[in-house]
């Protein structure tokens, strides 16, 4: 409803970002705001300071790595960005495939990447599509920096391996090789709604990555799937063989949306789905 | 700029092409700035978790909810709203009218932040498809309507021309 | 979406009447300048907070407001030990044992709900009131609550009021008919277990809110508020604060949507106005999103138990018995009339004469419930189109069929159903066959075979529906025998001004229903002048008097008693026009005709007055008058025609006026993830003599729109603490633009016999979404186990239950045949 009151500070630096944020116990980064802000009007969470990360111009931009293997997108891009994005339609369209379906323009023209990973609700939409990627995570400190993979950035339930102190400054999307696609599948609350269970995958000719949403405090790989399909075969009966006990291997959470036990169908179902459209699209 | 964190700060706004320099709270979102310091109530709140869009305001021409941005992140940035649609006679704009001719609102308590999302839209694409529409209009909920007439009245206004 | 006209009635049209003319109110609200209570300010005033209970149920020990006083900027507090010193509690609608509820503005004693308004704090600005709300300690022992129905009627049950001594707060039994005589003639007899309609509302986008003013000089409060209406906000209010109805001034203007769940703000508004008292200043009350999804005017959750269906061999439908048990929340606010208002529409659509439901009003830790969109009759026409769809597919009838043998026909009409309620007109075959096309219902199997193809279930549905309006306030006598309500009125005043401008006052309080608009078309067309040249002012205020008991807006009636109070001021209003011109010009008053701003001696147009003249001498140049000239200030109350109905058989005319609504539409299912998607959709509406079409298609669409998110999305879910699930539109999802299928509308005119203008009221719907959805996903399920659709919520989750163990519902469903 109304935030307490807080202080706020709008730094000109990522060094002066991190200053800040190593100050004080209670200092949160401010990015694109569109859960942060919600959160403290519910007053749910109450920072003492607000650090807006708005004139961090060094992590707004898109561009290659060297050797362009990777996309590199600064943690501050937005959605909408991402979605109108020549490089990424270029090196991993399904990045803007899929964050034209978060909930709105308003909250796209603000909502940033680095945001979305560093919230990691369960329900959000980047955690398992960047799992599923391989993506890797930039975290700069006081100490130095770090990139980590999805495994080891996706902690908990809204909690990352962004420590006090520390900034999630880029991800890095590895640029789609020929013969790979990529698909997210999933039932969500209405159209562009949020996920109620969501599957992403890849697939290409190292096999498959699978990584399911909304069934535990982080993304799942499903690993046993994975090993299935790594021989290659991405007929829909394979596939669906391959999906087998994915749902029992899960422990999601029952509420008003779903039980559990429609949820473990679900990730099932999402799951082939997904890799059968990724493989689809690995072909083309 | 803000470079010292701070609980309270003098802010710059360019409001619909006046600047409005104030003292605000850091924690004063920009929907009460505008309806509560400012007098500009054509902007409205309908929820408390940013969900609904009545709040849809134009920050540097993008579409933005105010009621999940704070008063002092809007500070050097030109904000339109529904007040700077019309001109200063009253004439309104060929969207406005649209939405009239089409009977796209009734209570009208929506009818702003759906005239500054689909304002965003036109400026950016004048002649939207339905289906454009609807995507620009996906973050405002109408409880009146039901939006068959709003999404009609948006691609009208863009066949017509200049919103 | 196309719209399709279809012989608009036979009403003799002007001008203005029966066209689609742009709405007045318009021009402000699309420039933002319309005034929503949230809009008013006062210098001074202190904005509201209430600290609500966390609890659903709980005895409140020691609440201590000291720190919050401390806070810099709040200017003070209410509790409910204050209220209960201050006020009588609320008058009670109910007969014994719900008569004994002690409802009060704040909790006194018990927290009953969650979400329930425990303290009242005010402050210098909104974020410190929210603050100042923090401080506030308040010892809560929790204790067990019941959130069901069904099992709150239980003698063990936790109890919410000792005063009742029961949860139950009213029943009655209604028996129309010769029940054991249908059965006996039946050739089948179909049961149903149980069915259920869900607990959600129409969440209008605006919040409830008040801006209150207390004058200490006269003991008068000026209460700008959205409430939509004031007449019952009046009865409630004015005894609790034991002051006469006079000392509360209600003003609205523009109000953000009501559909009924803006009725029953009276609790807040007491607590208002004490603040305003005690406080020496204007208070400000906005309610909170998540405040009014925990608190506020929920729909009435209903179960039908036991249900039994006599039907003959060809399919007649000879009769019903039900059980139905209602759930009425933790207060009864308009409850429980909703125990007798479904009775309006006992027998729905259908022609049987033998009815009996045994009604039975439990409470229960949940929100309070008050009238929402369709208000008890959507419940009972859900489970008469659940009935009919159960009972063709049981014995194997097409549902168009089925439907056509058993609809009162048009030729019926006007038609007493077994209750004494008196359908005035309408042609249903003809209504269906018109969705039905629209729908394109000939094609269905080829879609259906098409859609299987695709992995998908396809089906078609139908959702037939009335809505009744125009209440007569005697059936609450049918809850009570004590009251003393009767009737209903309206009241409107149109007058010619100085300059010869035409005013038009309402008792009304539109929610975006744009009476201002045809009130105008209605007062040109009548006086002889041009929409544009008639002021309609915005709103509504006390001050005006215009207004009487029952004035607001609900409960689909503004075109009978809104547009019949508009009429008969501008029939007086013209008639003395007619008498005055004709002292002027010295000729009959049956030689002057008016139009054009004009009157005139017939077939001499040089003798004319323009309407400013006889504004001018009126107001200002009255002399030399042999007599008295008319006034030009008229002031009309329409009174429909009523009787009181038979307390002993529960029999008499319940409302006025039944406008019909056939909704058809087709769905897909997926049948992996049950994920119900609507591809097609119809809507076709007769609400007799349409003054402005374009604004009563609205209203359909906008009925339409909440019905769909009741079906798929929208509920009021509880945990078993009394938890509410739902709290804020994340998890209640209502549609949003992507949501909506393709919509196709028509109509046709049935004029009433029984209203001044041949209208009948509408707007309100009756739910036809809902039953034509659950209709076309059970039609869907045919082939995947043939499920039974029991429930009027149908989300993904339901969905793919019904899928996966059909049986489990139609083991709820039971045939026994000759």
């Amino acid at each position: 409803m109304l935030l307490r009151e807080v202080e706020y500070v709008r730094p000109a630096s990522v060094e002066e970002a991190i200053r800040l944020l190593a100050g004080s116990d209670g200092a949160r980064a401010l990015a694109g705001g569109q859960t942060l802000i919600n959160v403290m009007k519910a007053r749910a969470a109450a920072p003492d300071v607000l650090v807006d990360l708005a004139d961090l111009a060094e992590l707004r931009t898109i561009a290659f790595s060297a050797d362009e293997s990777l996309l590199e997108i600064g943690a501050m891009v937005t959605s909408t960005e991402l979605a109108s994005s020549s490089e990424v339609e270029v090196a991993r369209p399904i990045l803007a495939e899929v964050v034209s379906t978060i909930a709105d323009v308003q909250v796209r023209n603000r909502g940033t990447i680095g945001g979305n990973v560093c919230v990691n609700d369960p329900t959000n939409h980047l955690p398992p599509l960047l799992s599923a990627l391989a993506a890797t995570f930039t975290i700069r400190g006081a100490g130095g920096e770090r990139t980590i993979s999805a495994g080891e950035f996706f902690v908990g339930v809204y909690m990352t391996a962004v420590g006090p102190g520390e900034l999630l400054t880029k991800v890095s999307v590895p640029t789609r090789r020929p013969g790979t696609g990529d698909a997210m599948e999933g039932v969500t609350l209405g159209a562009h709604g949020t996920y109620i269970v969501s599957a992403a995958a890849t697939v290409g000719p190292g096999g498959a990555r699978v990584a399911i949403g909304c069934v535990s405090s982080v993304p799942v790989r499903a690993t046993q799937m994975e090993g299935r399909l790594a021989a290659g075969d991405f007929s829909e009966g394979a596939v669906r063989a391959a999906a087998e006990g994915l749902g029992a291997s899960l422990d999601p959470p029952s509420d008003v949306h779903a039980s559990a036990d429609y949820r473990r169908h679900l990730a099932e179902v999402s799951a082939v789905r997904a890799v059968l459209k990724a493989a689809e699209r690995a072909k083309g | 700029m803000a470079t010292t964190p701070a609980t309270s700060r003098a802010i710059s706004v360019e409001i619909n092409g006046t600047t409005y320099e104030r003292e605000v709270p850091a924690s004063r979102l920009l929907v009460h700035f505008l309806r509560d310091d400012l007098d500009l109530t054509g902007t409205h709140v309908g929820c408390d978790t940013g969900s609904c869009g009545a709040c849809t305001v134009l920050v540097n021409g993008q579409a933005v909810k105010s009621c999940t941005l704070l008063a002092v992140q809007a500070d050097g940035a030109a904000v339109r709203t529904v007040e700077g649609l019309a001109s200063e006679d009253g004439d309104l704009t060929a969207l406005q009218q649209s939405f009239s001719d089409h009977h796209a609102l009734q209570c009208g308590y929506c009818t702003p932040g759906m005239l500054m999302s689909a304002t965003a839209l036109l400026e950016r694409n004048p002649q939207p498809s339905e289906d454009d529409v609807k995507i620009a209009l996906q973050g405002n909920i109408c409880r009146c309507t039901g939006y068959w007439n709003i999404i009609d009245a948006v691609v009208a206004a863009g066949k017509g021309g200049a919103a | 979406m196309t719209a399709v006209e279809i012989e608009p009635g036979t009403l003799q049209k002007g001008a203005a009447i029966g066209q689609s003319v742009p709405r007045k109110e318009d021009k402000r609200l699309v420039q933002g300048q319309g005034v929503f209570v949230d809009d008013v300010k006062r210098h001074g005033m202190g904005y509201l907070h209430f600290v609500r209970s966390p609890y659903a149920h709980a005895k409140i020990g020691s609440v201590d407001v000291s720190a919050a006083l401390e806070l810099p900027g709040v200017y003070g507090t209410l509790t409910g030990d204050e209220v209960a010193i201050l006020t009588d509690p609320f008058f009670q609608i109910s007969s014994p044992p719900g008569a004994h509820v002690k409802d009060y503005a704040l909790a006194v004693g018990k927290v009953r709900y969650l979400g329930e308004p425990v303290v009242a704090v005010v402050a210098e600005t909104r974020e410190l009131a929210r603050d100042a709300a923090e401080l506030v300690s308040v010892d809560y022992e929790p204790l067990e609550a019941v959130v069901d129905a069904r099992t709150a009627l239980a003698a063990e049950a936790p109890l919410l009021h000792e005063e009742c001594g029961t949860n139950m707060s009213w029943e009655g039994v209604y028996e129309w008919g010769d029940l054991d005589a249908a059965f006996a003639e039946a050739d089948h007899v179909v049961k149903i277990g149980e069915l259920h309609f869900h607990r959600f509302n129409s969440t209008p986008l605006e919040t409830d809110g008040a801006l209150v003013e207390y004058n200490r000089g006269v003991g008068q409060w000026t209460i700008h508020t959205n409430n939509q209406f004031p007449g019952f906000a009046g009865i409630m209010m004015g005894p609790a604060l034991r002051v006469g109805i006079d000392k509360l001034r209600f003003v609205t203007q523009d109000i953000g949507g009501g559909f009924g769940n803006k009725i029953t703000t009276h609790p807040q508004l007491v607590a208002a106005c004490l603040l305003a008292r005690k406080l020496r200043r204007a208070i400000q009350w906005t309610e909170w999103r998540t405040d009014f999804h925990q608190s506020m005017s929920h729909g009435n959750e209903r179960w039908f138990q036991d249900t039994e269906v006599a039907v003959k061999a060809d399919g007649t439908l000879l009769g019903f018995r039900t059980k139905a048990i209602d759930d009425a929340g933790a207060y009864l606010r308009y409850e429980p009339l909703g125990g007798v208002i479904w009775a309006q529409v006992a027998a729905g659509l259908y022609k049987w004469r033998n009815i009996r439901l045994e009604f039975t009003q439990a409470m229960t830790n949940k929100a309070p419930v008050s009238p929402n969109r369709g208000y008890s009759r959507m419940q009972q026409l859900w489970f008469t189109e659940r009935v009919i769809d159960i009972v063709a597919q049981e014995l194997g009838f097409d549902p168009v069929e089925i439907r056509k043998r058993n609809y009162v026909q048009p030729e019926d009409m006007p038609y007493e159903t077994p209750n004494g309620c008196v359908y005035d007109s309408g042609d249903y075959p003809r209504v269906l066959d018109l969705a039905l096309e629209l729908v394109g219902y000939g094609s269905i199997e080829e879609r259906r075979r098409e859609a299987a193809a695709r992995g998908k279930l396809l089906g078609v549905g139908i959702g037939s529906t009335l809505d009744s309006g125009t209440n007569n306030f005697a059936q609450s006598r049918l809850i009570n025998p004590e009251l003393q309500f009767s009737g209903n009125n309206e009241v409107a005043t149109v007058k010619l001004d100085l300059f010869g401008e035409v005013i038009v006052t309402l008792g009304t309080t539109p929610q975006g229903q744009g009476h201002e608009t045809t009130a105008a078309q209605v007062v040109a067309d009548i006086i002889g002048c041009s929409v544009d040249q008639v002021h309609v002012r915005a709103g509504h205020d006390t001050y005006w008097n215009s207004h009487a008991g029952f004035s607001g807006t609900y409960a689909s009636q503004f075109a009978v008693t809104g547009l019949g109070a508009v009429k008969g001021a501008s029939d007086m209003l013209a008639g003395q026009m007619k008498q005055l011109a004709s002292m002027v010009l010295q000729c009959a008053p049956d030689d002057i005709e008016l139009g054009e701003g004009f009157a005139r001696i017939k077939g001499v147009p040089e003798a004319a007055l323009p309407f400013m003249a006889l504004g001018a001498i009126v107001n200002m140049n009255n002399a030399g008058f042999p007599e008295d000239p008319p006034t030009l200030n008229c002031r009309y109350v329409y009174r429909p025609p009523f009787e009181l109905p038979d307390l002993e058989r529960k029999f008499g005319n319940l409302t006025l006026t039944y406008a019909t609504q056939i909704h058809a539409c087709v769905v897909e299912i997926d049948r992996e993830t049950g994920v119900t998607e609507i591809v097609d959709y119809a809507a076709v509406d007769d609400c007799g003599t349409r003054i402005n079409p374009r604004i009563v298609e609205g209203q359909v669409m906008g009925a339409t729109a909440h019905a769909i998110g009741a079906a798929l999305w929208e509920t009021f879910a509880y945990d078993d603490e009394g938890n509410l699930l739902t709290p804020n539109f994340y998890d209640y999802h209502v549609p949003h633009a992507l949501d909506m299928p393709p919509l196709k509308t028509a109509a046709i005119e049935s004029p009433s016999p029984f209203t001044p203008l041949g209208t009948k009221g509408m707007g309100e719907g009756g739910g036809g979404g809902i039953h034509c959805i659950c209709a076309a996903i059970q039609d869907a399920l045919r082939a995947a186990g043939g499920a039974i659709v029991s429930d009027s919520h149908n989300p993904y989750h339901r969905v793919w239950e019904l899928l996966r163990d059909p049986e489990a519902t139609r083991a709820n469903v039971e045939v026994v045949s000759r």
